[in-house]
């Protein structure tokens, strides 16, 4: 256990801080994709202030899970944050497991997420969580084994490792293995943060959604908390691709300056991947459900073709 | 013994060779027809490129040759016959497949898995040194695998010509420096001419039988 | 120049044939490239038996003709003279009927030129990938005739014979690159070595064996497929019953054999590489398995070029085992086979397009019985080359299969010979059951007694009568010839 308590704190509140701008720029820049002027950058702020504002309404039926789901998901959110190597090379936190760690901790944040969408008992939450649990089952396996290949090159499971063994190999992306873990986990990112093709993350129609569904019947403080695990998920997730497979920039020592420059390589690799999905997202209608599987398991073959050319290409 | 490749090139080859890989594995789950002729323009595309890479590393100018016959065949001439033929016959999207996409998937995974099993004892006869004789089985593999799976019969072709191409790396992995001129030049011709002639065969089948579907064409038995 | 000029002949009659119109000058053109031909075969033959060990070569080694060549050559004439001479009637029969049109027809005598020129370059080639070529040239030709009719069962017969060949074409590729590539490493250097078949025997000692079995196996696989042996055989029945009979009897009386000699090639340089048994193990096994598949569907069969095609099937199943034994009687037995097969199954291939004609059907239960009566010169001609061709005397298969398990029991292999007693005896009852239920019998009322044309019988007996003289009577150039190529086979030098 590497305790570091500056570095856990700063790291929280960039994760805080940088998720919903990540949520804002998709937003804005989709909606500039498609001729319109969209929302400003900062309204994820916005309404995340307006939310935590306001009062909550809760469904008679519903039990303690639904009022715990949210801080689980908040706090696997931020957990997983701290495990991510994001502006330095040496992640704060470094749980036993490393990148089992970072799977079974997102898996627990899904869990609780599922249920806090069937404790109302409404039949939308009930529908997403049934939907959100099928597509998850193919998607984690994919992540599983994406991860699983960089770890076996890089030696070790630790996250913080796998930057570092990359990082002074050089050519990582030429490795075919490497290439096509990153497109795996590239397809498990759209699945996993709910974006098309897989999930449109701005509709309330019940042939649609599968996130939006299970957060429908959570308002004020509950809906703020859990809006805001989803934008860290996704920001960590984003980093996981960024920095794995590219680990340039990330600052080896503490000086400002070295983490003054880390930060805004990260910012950089944050930006060219949010423009890739925001590119993926207008370029693509969203998938029928059942044709989601099939996508799905496109990228657990392209997992597995990335772990069996580590074995081949040697 | 060959001269020694560039670090570049030794780097460059298997990954041109897993992209071939990856655009068959996307051609056994797509179901366009134009978008199929397409992945494969792409993927003799990846040949050609390791073909070039293989000739200026190695100094091997001959299979620059192979590089350029397969850049104007199977790149440029064939696909664009294929595309032909399919807005001829108006036929834009495959069947349901025999297996389904996810299954079909799984299967092209195990197949992958026993090709490089298979290969294992004949890396060291590789003069590439970068173990794309698994890719080239693999190809092989998955091709039958296309040809059984699909029931269009413009896809069947396909599956060949992806077979076709395997075999093409297998030559590429086996043999650096290619192989004669004349061998190259006829067996380019000889694919050429056969793609035409199954497009034609195709074209009468869809008239005869109004349908491009091979399962149709169970009449003859025992 | 000769080998040139035997290759250019046919070449010339197929172009020619694209440009010219009147259908007489079709026929002719065909049937006197064809006579052209078999006399230049008939001088390969004396100019190579005049060299005794080598043989006749071209263009710097790139054309080169042995004995077994040589052997080929003249099989591939004959048949060819033979069909061009009975396609006469048969395609004009054809035309007046409406069941071709005038351009199909043009499409027949141009593409056979082109069929026979693909299978002369076959044997004619030293480049193993020449080779490969024009086996492939061979393939897509006779596609195209197998569908010339254009119906339905046509098509899907062409389709068939097309995805399994170009199939087993690619595989035999993928054989012809790991030949190749055994011989690279030894020859060492920047240089490319050659991919002659000759050159790569003479440093056969040197190739890398694994390589060479790899080869060999995929190379049997793929050469296999178009040559029929089982459980490559799918397509055989189809496409040479859906095809018109000239083009059919092309299929099973020539091009299975030029598969077979494609695989030969390759067997000699297996063997001569690894020293073992393993090519003809394997030889022996795929054949045996061919035969032995042939008989019950045979004996199930209703359609009568279909029950002739897996005749076919079996023939070759006998000469890959008798190959496969690999004693002095049995390669010999094996060539002569050749030889006699590819002057008895076209005549059943016309006799059977006769009946086809006449009745517009091949199933025996739509025919009913009463051939011997309505077609009285076909039924006689179908059921002598029936006897020759189910291995009964006086016709030369009958001598052949003798030498075959004579040689099988002399060199230790008896129970293979008695397989191959077993198998062709049940071949034989099949055929004689189907083909006495076919041609005995009152006429029926609708069939009356037809004639034939004196041309039309002269071009299905002419055959035969060959086939009755080379029985009794082999010439010395040919006997020395066939026994050059059996020791070519056998690796003796």
């Amino acid at each position: 256990m590497n305790l570091n308590l500056l570095a856990i704190v700063a790291q929280t509140a960039l994760l805080l801080l940088l998720a919903p701008l990540v949520s804002g720029v998709i937003k804005n820049w989709k909606a500039k994709l498609q001729n319109r002027r969209g929302a400003p950058v900062w309204q994820p702020y916005l309404d995340l202030a307006k939310f935590l504002r306001k009062d909550m309404v809760i469904s008679e039926h519903a039990s303690w899970v639904f009022s715990f789901a949210p801080y689980v998901v908040f706090l696997t959110a931020l957990l997983v944050g701290l495990m991510m190597p994001l502006v330095t090379l040496q992640a704060p936190l470094d749980l036993f497991g490393g990148a089992l760690a970072l799977v079974g901790t997102l898996a627990l944040g899904r869990f609780f997420l599922a249920l806090g969408g069937l404790d109302p008992a409404s039949a939308f939450g009930g529908m997403g969580s049934s939907r959100e649990m099928t597509l998850s089952a193919i998607a984690e396996p994919a992540m599983i084994l994406a991860i699983f290949t960089v770890a076996i090159a890089a030696g070790s499971t630790s996250l913080s490792e796998m930057v570092r063994v990359g990082q002074s190999s050089g050519w990582t992306f030429f490795d075919p293995a490497h290439a096509l873990a990153f497109a795996a986990l590239f397809i498990v990112l759209l699945a996993e943060t709910g974006r098309l093709p897989v999930d449109n993350p701005a509709t309330h129609l019940e042939l649609t959604m599968i996130h939006e569904a299970m957060l429908l019947e959570y308002s004020g403080r509950y809906l703020a908390l859990m809006e805001w695990g989803a934008a860290i998920k996704q920001l960590v997730l984003m980093a996981l691709l960024a920095n794995l497979f590219f680990p340039l920039g990330l600052a080896a020592d503490g000086t400002p300056a070295a983490l003054g420059l880390g930060l805004l390589w990260f910012c950089a690799k944050l930006l060219v991947l949010v423009g890739a999905v925001v590119l993926v997202e207008t370029t693509n209608a969203k998938l029928r459900l059942f044709r989601v599987p099939d996508l799905l398991s496109a990228a657990f073959m392209l997992a597995l073709l990335a772990l069996v050319s580590t074995f081949l290409f040697k | 013994m060959t001269a020694p490749a560039s670090e570049a090139a030794s780097r460059l080859i298997p990954l041109l060779a897993t992209l071939m890989l990856v655009f068959q594995l996307l051609l056994v789950v797509q179901r366009m027809l134009i978008t199929n002729i397409r992945l494969f323009a792409l993927q003799s595309l990846a040949l050609t490129a390791i073909a070039a890479v293989v000739a200026y590393a190695y100094g091997a100018w001959h299979v620059l040759v192979v590089a350029v016959l397969t850049l104007v065949g199977k790149v440029i001439f064939l696909p664009w016959l294929l595309t032909r033929l399919v807005r001829r016959i108006k036929i834009a999207q495959e069947v349901r497949p025999f297996v389904n996409m996810p299954a079909s998937m799984l299967i092209c995974g195990a197949l992958t898995v026993l090709a490089s099993v298979v290969a294992r004892p004949f890396t060291s006869l590789e003069r590439l040194g970068s173990n794309t004789l698994p890719v080239a089985l693999t190809l092989l593999l998955t091709g039958f695998f296309l040809m059984l799976n699909r029931r269009k019969a413009i896809t069947q072709v396909l599956a060949l010509l992806t077979t076709e191409n395997g075999v093409m790396l297998a030559a590429i992995a086996l043999t650096t420096y290619g192989m004669p001129l004349v061998v190259e030049m006829a067996i380019f011709f000889d694919v050429v001419v056969g793609v035409m002639v199954l497009g034609l065969l195709v074209f009468r089948i869809r008239e005869s039988f109004d349908s491009m579907d091979v399962s149709k064409l169970n009449e003859l038995k025992w | 120049m000769l080998l040139t000029t035997i290759l250019c002949v046919p070449l010339l009659v197929g172009l020619l044939c694209l440009v010219v119109r009147p259908r007489v000058l079709l026929e002719a053109l065909n049937i006197a490239g064809f006579a052209i031909l078999l006399v230049l075969g008939a001088a390969l033959v004396r100019s190579v038996d005049a060299q005794p060990r080598g043989a006749v070569t071209e263009w710097n080694e790139f054309l080169r003709a042995d004995a077994l060549s040589a052997w080929m050559v003249l099989l591939i004439a004959v048949v060819s003279l033979a069909t061009a001479l009975y396609a006469v009637r048969y395609f004009r029969c054809d035309e007046a009927s409406g069941a071709l049109t005038a351009r199909r027809v043009r499409d027949f005598y141009v593409l056979t030129p082109t069929f026979a020129t693909g299978m002369l370059l076959v044997v004619l080639a030293n480049n193993l990938g020449v080779m490969w070529a024009a086996v492939e040239v061979t393939a897509l030709s006779s596609v195209l005739l197998v569908a010339l009719y254009n119906h339905k069962t046509s098509l899907e017969a062409a389709w068939k014979y097309v995805m399994l060949g170009s199939l087993g074409l690619v595989l035999a590729l993928f054989g012809t690159i790991c030949a190749y590539a055994a011989a690279i490493h030894p020859g060492g250097g920047e240089t490319m070595p050659s991919f002659n078949w000759s050159y790569l025997l003479g440093i056969a000692p040197q190739l890398n064996p694994q390589l060479i079995t790899l080869a060999f196996i995929f190379v049997l696989v793929g050469y296999g497929t178009k040559a029929g042996l089982a459980p490559m055989h799918t397509w055989l029945p189809d496409a040479h019953s859906e095809a018109p009979s000239p083009t059919s009897a092309m299929l099973s009386g020539v091009s299975l054999k030029i598969a077979v000699y494609a695989l030969l090639r390759f067997h000699i340089l297996t063997t001569a590489c690894l020293g073992t048994g393993f090519s003809r193990h394997l030889l022996l096994g795929f054949g045996l398995f061919s035969m032995v598949l042939a008989g019950p569907f045979i004996l199930t069969q209703k359609n009568l070029k279909r029950m002739l095609a897996y005749s076919s099937l079996e023939h070759i199943g006998l000469i890959c085992v008798a190959v496969g034994m690999n004693s002095p009687l049995t390669v010999f037995g094996a060539l002569l086979h050749m030889g006699y097969h590819a002057l008895a199954k076209p005549v059943l291939f016309f006799a059977a397009g006769n009946i086809h004609q006449h009745y517009h059907t091949l199933d025996f239960r739509r025919i009913g019985g009463g051939v011997g009566r309505t077609l009285p010169v076909t039924a006689v001609v179908l059921c002598l080359a029936a006897v020759a061709v189910s291995g009964l005397p006086p016709f030369g298969l009958f001598v052949s299969e003798i030498l075959i398990v004579t040689g099988g029991f002399t060199s230790q292999q008896a129970w293979v010979s008695v397989v191959l007693l077993a198998a062709l005896i049940g071949v034989f009852c099949g055929m004689l059951i189907k083909l006495s239920g076919l041609v005995l019998g009152p006429a029926r009322a609708e069939h009356p007694r037809e004639r034939m044309p004196v041309g039309h019988v002269v071009a299905m007996g002419l055959p035969l009568l060959a086939l009755l003289v080379f029985s009794l009577w082999v010439p010395e150039s040919l006997r020395l010839l066939l026994e050059q190529a059996t020791n070519i086979i056998r690796g003796i030098p």
